[in-house]
């Protein structure tokens, strides 16, 4: 006898192993031998006949029964309990306090958990619950260690972390979740999903993924918070010099109303542009965009702030550090011709088939001398537009040739203290010779004379000389990147005195202190020295250079009758366009930094590298690298006390050095190097600063909480209230004693059906039937 | 050309002289005529003529002495443009002479092929492009298509008219971007030539209005060779200028 209190769970099993069409068949049989014995039985009286065929149906029956083979399973069986994640936000937002002195959000979170009465085992009937932390990662603690959780995680992304919950728990039941946030989502989820809007399908689809309630307690008030806060800047990494840039910064403003916001947009501590917005109510968000040009190439910073008013939660989020990297896309070259001649077709050609430059000429196809009977409707030509081109268009210049061209005739004159006042801010002017240029265009006197590294004659003295000659380069001129043909300079002087002599060259008196002559005239003299033929120099922000001829093509066509080839004419006028216009490959000395940012505590990989005058790398030289810190509140003030580092390059002419960056702030670096030659520098710069992302949306987002209860059928509170969690009951069990039982295999059994037989047969024998 | 442009010809020429004396009278532009082992010159003063036209319409400082050179003289390569003229056949160039004029177009250099023997594939013609071929043995000779810079460099023109109109079009030889090599049949120096009184020397089928065109394609020619595709990129300057955003709106 077995004890029904050992069992409290049992099924009927058929142990015999006949399929559904064996059952079929045999029902078919049995059915078929009953309808047989109906009928063979059909004269005895009812009674009779329906007596003797109850009988052969129970014996067929109990027959069938016996092969089908029916057995009792009993066990004894206990559920399993399922498992329930309770995800506790412990990001930076859930420090925050709301205006009045209230609670922390965290302070509240930790209420909230506590009220939901977890047992101190976290195990009940039914469930097992795991407190976990989430922000840096999921982190299961005990309940214990609740009171001394630390709420400073840098981000809460509530989808990431339901993800990991279904990674982490996929070998066991789930039977709900228990999510405590305040909803500042810093992943995709909170920025998706605005306050009036659904969720989406991507976050439907993932709350929904793991196919249990999500209940969710929102923790904060937003109605209570008074924050002012750059939400988001939208700016590129780099921007083209001399191109407009936007940065597009969107604001949310929280507890105000009617207050009159100034933003502005700094740079290295200079204010560059300022935009007000008024705070309306109800409106939270401000769209903003500022526009500037940068008009010099390499890094800044650059910050966005907007001002702290009283009572705000938090400070740190009202102003975004950023840098930008401005580079050159292509170089925008204005060539002005006077006059059209091989000098300017050879320049141009070499120009236009240059892809780094974006050419612009103009040339003077005729002027009011010449004669011409055709009407105007059967010539090509256009007005000069002067207007335009040196007003208002200039800027947009990198670089400016003159090619002996005279303003006079095209009153222009009003327009050279533009060209003058855009070299001095950083742009690029050569002037080449010819019989309408120098002195001989007017420019004596003018703004334009002033930038120019050489003095001019008065047009009342001899201007031009016709003789033959070849430049003869200055001691500088054998070193200059513009003059350099050759890597050696006794090559390069030989080189220069190989190239196709000049028919003729403008007079120009001695070259101003500021200059740097690098080729002179063979015999003319200018202030007892040689007259400078090819002169360079640095004005302000501006470069600037002379060539007296008007003959460098023949560098070019001439050379080639000789069998040489265009390189040197290619060279000279190639590196004299980078040079003027300030190209860093230029530079013998360059620092290099490859993150525009680094965190406090962080270093930054900080590459040296060094060329000699031939742009040979430069191994096994020492130099010192300067840094300077700038904290990011002070960024106009002078820089701290800097820090030098020793560097040495390698064989290939770099140094690789690790700068530390121990607070934020802007470092500056500075290499320099002494040369025989002279010194060399070069400088660059990285931010540091910490990005907390959690501080550019602090607002409570308990609608986001609610839609992702809604969607998994689980339940919403916002805290203090406590939440009725809704679970799934465990589906799983476990059988912890178990029996088969055998029906079919017993004598009582085997007895009856013998016994029903031989009824059967003994009352067919009593009444008539054999 | 009529005698009242011509008085005015005449009369700008002294006006217009600059105060400045020209930097390097030898080194103004100057056209060089081809000489070869052919009737290189049938049309002696013709290049001069279109030099004066030029100077007179231009800013183009000229120089108006006519420069017969062989390929072997050094002044070639002061002379970026050669005119290469005939009215017959003539006997192949050495290799000297091909791999010169090779290295003088590659360098930079512009040939003006102009055919005097009347006809649109003479054997003149047919002599420079059996020439052309050895001298770039890998490029096409093509048609130069009307809307050519070549036809609006200077003046506005639909047809390279001449002394006649054998051909609608004229034909080219490409350096990249740069035509190195125009081929026209329709004696263009014939529609130029004057005698020393003054006289035209040979009529245009198409009477003085031809002639007029004939000069304004000289013009367009030799514009041409200073200024390449200038005149093709002054159309697209308002573009380039308005996609430049360097200005805060």
């Amino acid at each position: 006898m077995l004890p029904s209190f050992e069992y409290n769970s049992g099924d009927v099993l058929w142990l015999g192993n006949w399929g559904p069409i064996w059952i079929a068949g045999i029902t078919i049989l049995g059915l078929a031998i009953l309808a047989l014995s109906a009928y063979d039985l059909s004269p005895l009286p009812r009674y009779r006949r329906f007596t003797l065929l109850g009988l052969r149906a129970s014996v067929f029956g109990l027959a069938v029964m016996m092969l089908l083979e029916p057995a009792v399973d009993l066990k004894n069986v206990t559920k399993v309990k399922n498992h329930v994640p309770v995800l506790i936000d412990t990001s930076l937002s859930m420090s925050l306090t709301a205006t009045g002195n209230a609670d922390s959000r965290a302070v509240l979170a930790k209420a909230a958990i506590e009220s939901l009465g977890l047992p101190e085992s976290l195990t009940d009937d039914n469930h097992i619950y795991h407190l976990l932390t989430f922000g840096s990662a999921l982190e299961e603690i005990p309940l214990g260690a609740l009171k001394d959780t630390t709420f400073d995680a840098p981000s809460s992304d509530i989808g990431a972390t339901l993800v990991e919950v279904k990674r982490r728990y996929q070998d066991v039941e789930l039977g709900g979740v228990v999510l405590v946030s305040d909803g500042t989502d810093t992943g995709g989820m909170g920025s998706r999903i605005r306050k009036d809007e659904a969720l989406d399908e991507t976050s439907q689809n993932l709350v929904a993924s793991l196919g249990i309630p999500i209940n969710t307690v929102a923790i904060g008030d937003p109605t209570s918070l008074r924050d002012l806060a750059i939400k988001r800047v939208k700016h590129d990494d780099f921007a083209f010099v001399r191109n407009k840039v936007s940065v597009d910064v969107e604001v949310q403003a929280i507890g105000f109303d009617g207050e009159v916001v100034q933003a502005r947009l700094e740079r290295a501590g200079v204010l560059l542009q300022t935009r007000d917005f008024t705070i309306e109510p109800g409106k939270t968000r401000y769209d903003i965009s500022f526009e500037f040009v940068p008009q010099q190439l390499g890094r800044e910073v650059y910050a966005v702030k907007v001002p702290v008013f009283e009572n705000e939660v938090l400070e740190s989020n009202n102003v975004f550090h950023f840098v930008q990297r401005v580079i050159r896309d292509k170089i925008r070259v204005l060539q002005v011709v006077g006059r059209p001649s091989w000098d300017e077709r050879f320049l141009r050609q070499l120009l236009k088939r240059n892809p780094n430059i974006d050419l612009i000429s103009f040339f003077i196809l005729r002027t009011n001398e010449n004669l011409i009977s055709a009407p105007n409707s059967e010539l090509s030509l256009i007005p000069f537009p002067t207007e335009e081109l040196f007003s208002t268009e200039l800027g947009s210049f990198d670089l400016i040739v003159f090619q002996n061209f005279n303003f006079g005739p095209y009153a222009m004159r009003q327009y050279l203290p533009d060209i003058a006042q855009f070299v001095r801010k950083g742009g690029g002017f050569v002037m080449i010779g010819g019989e309408l240029s120098f002195a001989d265009g007017g420019y004596a006197g003018t703004p334009v004379e002033d930038i120019l590294p050489i003095q001019l004659p008065s047009t009342a003295t001899k201007t031009v000389d016709l003789a033959h000659f070849r430049p003869m380069l200055t001691e500088a001129g054998t070193r200059h990147p513009i003059t350099q043909l050759a890597f050696d300079p006794t090559s390069n002087q030989q080189l220069w005195e190989t190239l196709p002599a000049q028919h003729g060259t403008n007079i120009v008196k001695e070259a101003r202190p500021w200059a740097t002559v690098l080729a002179t005239h063979p015999r003319l003299k200018a202030g007892g020295k040689p007259m400078p033929v090819i002169t360079v120099g640095e004005i302000d922000e501006g470069r600037v250079m002379t060539i007296t001829t008007d003959g460098s093509w023949r560098w070019s066509f001439e050379r080639a009758g000789d069998g040489a080839t265009a390189r040197e004419y290619q060279m000279f006028w190639n590196n004299t366009m980078r040079w003027l216009i300030k190209d860093p490959e230029l530079k013998l000395l360059r620092v290099e930094i490859e993150q525009d940012s680094v965190a406090p505590g962080q270093t930054a990989q900080v590459t040296v590298r060094l060329q000699n005058p031939d742009y040979t790398p430069a191994p096994d030289t020492k130099g010192i690298l300067i840094v300077s810190h700038r904290p990011l509140e002070h960024l106009e003030s002078p820089p701290l006390e800097p820090t030098k580092f020793e560097f040495q390059t390698d064989a290939r002419g770099v140094a690789v050095i690790e700068v530390p960056a121990p607070s934020s702030g802007v470092y500056e670096v500075v290499a320099e190097v002494q040369r025989p030659h002279g010194a060399l520098s070069d400088r660059e710069l990285f931010l540091s600063t910490l990005t907390t992302p959690e501080f550019s949306d602090i607002l409570p987002r308990p609608d986001l909480l609610e839609k992702i209860s809604t969607h998994t059928q689980g339940a919403f509170v916002s805290a203090p209230k406590t939440p009725t969690l809704v679970l799934k009951e465990p589906q799983a069990v476990q059988v912890n004693k178990r029996v088969v039982i055998q029906l079919w295999d017993s004598f009582f059994v085997f007895a009856i059906t013998l016994g029903l037989l031989l009824t059967e047969w003994a009352l067919r024998r009593r009444w008539g039937r054999l | 050309m009529h005698r009242r442009n011509f008085l005015k010809a005449m009369g700008a020429t002294l006006l217009a002289a600059p105060s400045a004396q020209a930097m390097g009278e030898e080194d103004r532009y100057s056209v060089g005529l081809l000489e070869y082992s052919g009737n290189f010159n049938p049309r002696p003063t013709a290049l001069r003529r279109v030099l004066l036209e030029t100077e007179k319409v231009t800013n183009i400082r000229v120089n108006t002495n006519e420069l017969i050179l062989k390929t072997s003289d050094q002044n070639l390569w002061n002379t970026p443009i050669l005119f290469w003229a005939g009215d017959r056949k003539f006997a192949p160039f050495s290799e000297d002479q091909i791999s010169i004029l090779r290295r003088y177009l590659q360098a930079g250099g512009m040939l003006v092929i102009d055919s005097s023997d009347g006809l649109e594939d003479g054997p003149f013609t047919q002599s420079v492009k059996r020439e052309l071929l050895r001298i770039f043995p890998d490029r096409n000779i093509a048609r130069i298509p009307k809307d050519h810079v070549v036809y609006k460099s200077f003046y506005l023109i639909e047809a390279p008219l001449g002394r006649l109109t054998v051909s609608p079009h004229m034909l080219g030889v490409w350096d990249d971007e740069r035509v190195s090599v125009v081929l026209s049949s329709n004696d263009m120096l014939g529609a130029w030539a004057r005698d020393s009184f003054g006289n035209w020397l040979y009529e245009c089928s198409g009477g003085e209005r031809q002639r007029d065109l004939s000069f304004r394609m000289g013009v367009n020619l030799l514009m041409y060779s200073l200024c390449i595709n200038y005149k093709a990129d002054q159309v697209h300057i308002p573009f380039i200028l308005g996609r430049r955003k360097w200005k805060v709106d």
